[in-house]
């Protein structure tokens, strides 16, 4: 017996291009556009007045390797240009890690702290600061100067791989293992670091509130060299990831069947979070809502194709980092407030406009 | 026509039970093969193995002629696509999106363009290219199977770039399609089988299977009962003995339903 | 003169000397960072100098009120400094972050540290260091001989007292546990030069009391410092275990302002005797601030 089909619609010529997203360019270009003037803005303004064409004198001058005279030229090349670069790079990481991590759990709230990375840098900055001063101070006189930053990072990345190996068995990594035991860890690195606050005296703790108290105003060329080589090269692989992520939101054994190779796609996810997110937390401490947030905004805009998500998270991210740093120092110059309040403060109203302009509400 | 798939002594056993004990099987090429069985005789599990998805315990499973195991997932991509019982999503994609998963990344030679064309003729063929701009989370049950179903006839395009002989497996496949769809669904899949594409499907209608199918594997309890052609494998007894149940006929009463002949092709 | 004083009038020749630039014809524009910094430079009669201050600045009240704000003094931005052109950088050890301090350094602005450590030595030292930075080596040892002065009518009257009250230094009462001056703090410091017992020294720095702890403390004062510009502090013998300590008897609670009482500044022997009289007023006799 053979059962055949009604007739069924005559085939439509559907046109390519309402479905191709052809905003695609059209976004890329507005963001490149965005990192521009966030540039220009970060290197112009500032608590002291320097005229944008003095500014411009400066940079071209030193980019053709002529020596430069002036006190504005202390405040451009060393001040605003390294927390441009510094912001930009953290603002790139913070947001494609965030990108990455909500692929991976398949969950539009994760962020980048999931994978243990922010609660271990936090608890090993916190021991280098107490201990190191504790055992180390009496010895050298003086911690090393790199030794917190380094430490932090170590830290950091010594918990994701803790994790990942709680996580892995036989092979396969159970992302829901994993966001557990970061819970379990973020736990118990509270708790320590309630003992560190508890056991140190009054220096030790002024040392650890700097560095949790996230901010750019301690950028320097240094950093930027030591956070660059683990940031970069991150940021230009993590496109790479793009299929996978996608396959991977219609679970994994469907990405398996796409021929997906699941199990590299987590490693290699979990592994340039930790370090660029590491990397990021040692340099500039802790700056919330970036992670969360860009990648959300740019789903709302765009659509979840991480083809687009991810560059697309990074430039967005960078671009948030700078113009909040630099309202940051500026809008209550000489002073400066903190950086969180205002990646928040500039994010979370279009966040929230995008939500109430959206028909039908977000289906998560 | 040779075996494109073959099983021999598969086991499977997942927390002290046995999901799949022994189990022997080939699979003939471009047949059409429906795996029956009552609730939790392992057929979803079976299927599982068959795919690759899940790897058994104990035996070996071989894809043309290679070992299962061994073949890189995007290789396999090419030879084999999955159309899953149900499928969540966990970020708003369009129907389109969707089924233009099934081409990303895969195939040899094909441009944007072409794999564009692709995944929206695969929609038109599961009848959902009017849904084609619709995020997915709004659409019905039974709309959201039909993308599923674009999406791997869109994976088997592709892949048919790279590799001549292919398997679609099937989970369920009209479980929440109304009647229209479930028969058009099926065509298409005998459609394929005419291409010489083969097909394994679990199916719980007896009725559309002993219908549709060339071969019917029975599974009780984790083994293979029987084989062979349908009417062959559902006798009065089996269905008495395996379903529990009496049916007053010499056989199984064929299926009521049938639609208009199709122009070949 | 003091040992102090006539140390200081030995070192101002050598510090004329010693000034690197000719800064002399230059006005000095100062930025302050640290409320004893501060505190210092205005009792020096130099308040006018000061270009900027940190939001630790509170006293006097017009530093804050007056000069440009530079922010909290652990988050300060080196362009924020340097944009009120500085000629000295006077900051409390501590301020940071140490980065943005040395952008100021690199610039060619001298960053003067003055060393934090709350004692009568350390508010000596911390006089003499402001004092020698912007070349008020007279005046600095003016106000050094002044502070020297009051630190010893402070012993005297201190000598007086014979029998020392059990004082427990409530910093706050964050969820109804009390946070208190253990050994090592400036609280410690204070109750020290007033004479008095502190029933906390068994911990170490500012620690959380239990229950428990504050009853075998067995306290007869509690100082707190006032909160805003009220001066008032939030009552402790609302909580329960605060009844049952000896202090609550007459409600023996002393509120004073916290940067008088633990600055360690210019006002210091002032605070101490105000609190010598507070905490033991029978004892007190015939003790002048």
């Amino acid at each position: 017996m053979s059962v055949a089909a009604a007739p069924s619609r005559p085939l439509g010529r559907t046109r390519l291009r309402e479905l191709f997203p052809g905003r695609r360019p059209l976004l890329f270009a507005g963001l490149a556009a965005m990192l521009v003037m966030v540039g220009i803005a970060a290197l112009g303004l500032g608590a002291t007045r320097i005229p944008a064409a003095r500014v411009a004198a400066i940079l071209v001058e030193a980019a053709a390797g002529q020596p430069t005279q002036g006190g504005d030229v202390l405040i451009v090349l060393q001040v605003r240009l390294p927390r441009l670069l510094l912001g930009l790079l953290v603002g790139a990481a913070l947001a494609s890690s965030g990108a990455l991590m909500q692929g991976l759990f398949r969950n539009p709230l994760a962020d980048p702290g999931l994978v243990g990375v922010s609660a271990g840098a936090a608890l090993a900055a916190a021991a280098t600061i107490v201990l190191g001063d504790a055992l180390l101070t009496p010895l050298l006189g003086a911690l090393p100067f790199g030794l917190l930053p380094v430490g932090a990072f170590a830290g950091g990345l010594l918990t994701t791989l803790a994790l990942y190996r709680i996580a892995t068995r036989g092979g396969r990594t159970s992302m829901a293992t994993m966001l557990l035991a970061g819970v379990a860890f973020g736990a118990l690195s509270g708790a320590v670091m309630g003992l560190f606050s508890y056991v140190s005296d009054d220096r030790q703790l002024r040392d650890l509130t700097f560095w949790s108290l996230g901010s750019l105003s301690g950028a320097t060329w240094t950093k930027i060299a030591a956070a660059a080589p683990f940031i970069l090269p991150g940021l230009v692989l993590t496109p790479f990831l793009a299929r996978g992520l996608n396959g991977l939101t219609l679970g994994e054994a469907e990405a398996y069947h796409l021929g997906v190779p699941v199990q590299r796609v987590k490693a290699l996810a979990i592994l340039l979070v930790a370090v660029a997110v590491g990397a990021s937390v040692a340099c500039a401490g802790m700056i919330g809502f970036v992670g969360i947030v860009v990648p959300h905004v740019l789903r709302l805009l765009a659509g979840p194709d991480h083809r687009m998500l991810l560059p697309a998270s990074a430039m967005l991210g960078a671009a948030l980092v700078v113009a909040a740093d630099t309202v940051a120092r500026t809008i209550a110059a000489p002073a400066e407030l903190p950086i969180g309040i205002l990646t928040a403060a500039i994010g979370a109203p279009f966040f929230l406009w995008l939500l109430l302009r959206r028909q039908g509400g977000l289906v998560l | 026509m040779s075996a494109i798939l073959e099983a021999a002594r598969v086991t499977y056993e997942r927390g002290g039970r046995r999901l799949l004990d022994h189990i022997d099987l080939a699979v003939e090429e471009g047949s059409f093969t429906v795996i029956l069985g009552p609730n939790g005789a392992g057929k979803s599990t079976l299927l599982r193995v068959l795919c690759g998805e899940l790897a058994p315990d104990a035996g070996e499973m071989r894809l043309t002629g290679e070992p299962l195991r061994a073949i890189p997932p995007w290789r396999l991509a090419h030879r084999r696509a999955v159309m899953p019982q149900a499928s969540d999503l966990a970020f708003p994609f369009t129907a389109f999106e969707v089924a233009s998963l099934g081409v990303e990344g895969l195939g040899r030679g094909l441009s944007r363009a072409d794999r564009q064309r692709l995944a929206l003729e695969a929609l038109d063929r599961a009848d959902v290219a009017h849904l084609a701009r619709r995020d997915y989370q709004t659409l019905s049950g039974g709309e959201r199977q039909r993308v599923h179903f674009a999406r791997v006839l869109a994976q088997l395009s592709a892949g048919r770039t790279l590799e001549a002989r292919q398997v679609l497996f099937l989970d369920e496949p009209i479980a929440s399609l109304d009647l229209k769809h479930q028969l058009a669904l099926l065509d298409v899949a005998r459609g394929l089988v005419r291409e010489g594409v083969t097909v394994i499907a679990v199916l719980h209608d007896l009725q559309l299977a002993a219908g549709l199918a060339d071969e019917a594997v029975l599974l009780q309890g984790g083994r293979l009962v029987a084989r062979g052609r349908p009417d062959a494998v559902l006798t009065p007894a089996r269905l008495a003995d395996i379903f529990g149940v009496a049916l007053a006929g010499p056989g199984l009463p064929p299926h009521p339903w049938s639609l208009a002949p199709h122009p070949a092709g | 003169m003091t040992a102090l004083s006539r140390r200081a009038l030995l070192l101002a020749p050598a510090l004329l000397a010693a000034l690197p630039r000719a800064r002399a014809a230059e006005p000095r524009r100062i930025v302050s960072i640290g409320g004893a910094v501060t505190e210092i430079l205005y009792r020096l009669g130099r308040g006018d100098e000061i270009v900027g201050v940190d939001s630790t600045s509170q006293y006097p009240v017009e530093a804050l009120r007056t000069k440009a704000n530079v922010g909290y003094v652990r988050a300060l931005g080196a362009e924020g400094i340097l944009s009120l052109r500085p000629t000295h950088v006077i900051a409390i050890e501590g301020a940071g972050p140490p980065d943005a301090l040395r952008l100021v350094e690199q610039a060619g602005v001298p960053v003067i540290r003055i060393p934090e450590e709350p004692s009568t030595a350390g508010i000596a030292k911390r006089v003499e260091i402001v004092a020698q930075s912007v070349d008020a080596a007279a005046e600095g040892a003016v106000l050094a001989a002044e502070i020297a002065e009051g630190f010893a009518k402070l012993t005297a009257a201190r000598e007086k007292v014979t029998r020392p009250t059990r004082t427990l230094f409530v910093l706050s009462l964050q969820n109804g546990r009390p946070l208190v001056g253990g050994k090592g703090t400036t609280a410690d410091a204070m109750l020290a030069l007033a004479g008095a017992t502190n029933v906390a020294e068994g911990l170490n720095g500012w620690k959380p009391l239990s229950d428990e702890g504050l009853i075998a403390a067995a306290p007869e004062a509690v100082v707190m410092m006032a909160h805003g510009p009220s001066g008032d502090a939030p009552d402790p013998f609302a909580l329960p275990a605060f009844a049952a300590i000896p202090a609550a008897a007459q409600k023996r609670l002393v509120v004073m302002d916290g940067i008088y009482l633990l600055g360690f500044g210019p006002r210091t022997p002032a605070a101490a005797l105000d609190l010598i009289a507070a905490l033991h007023p029978d004892q007190a006799g015939s003790m002048q601030p």
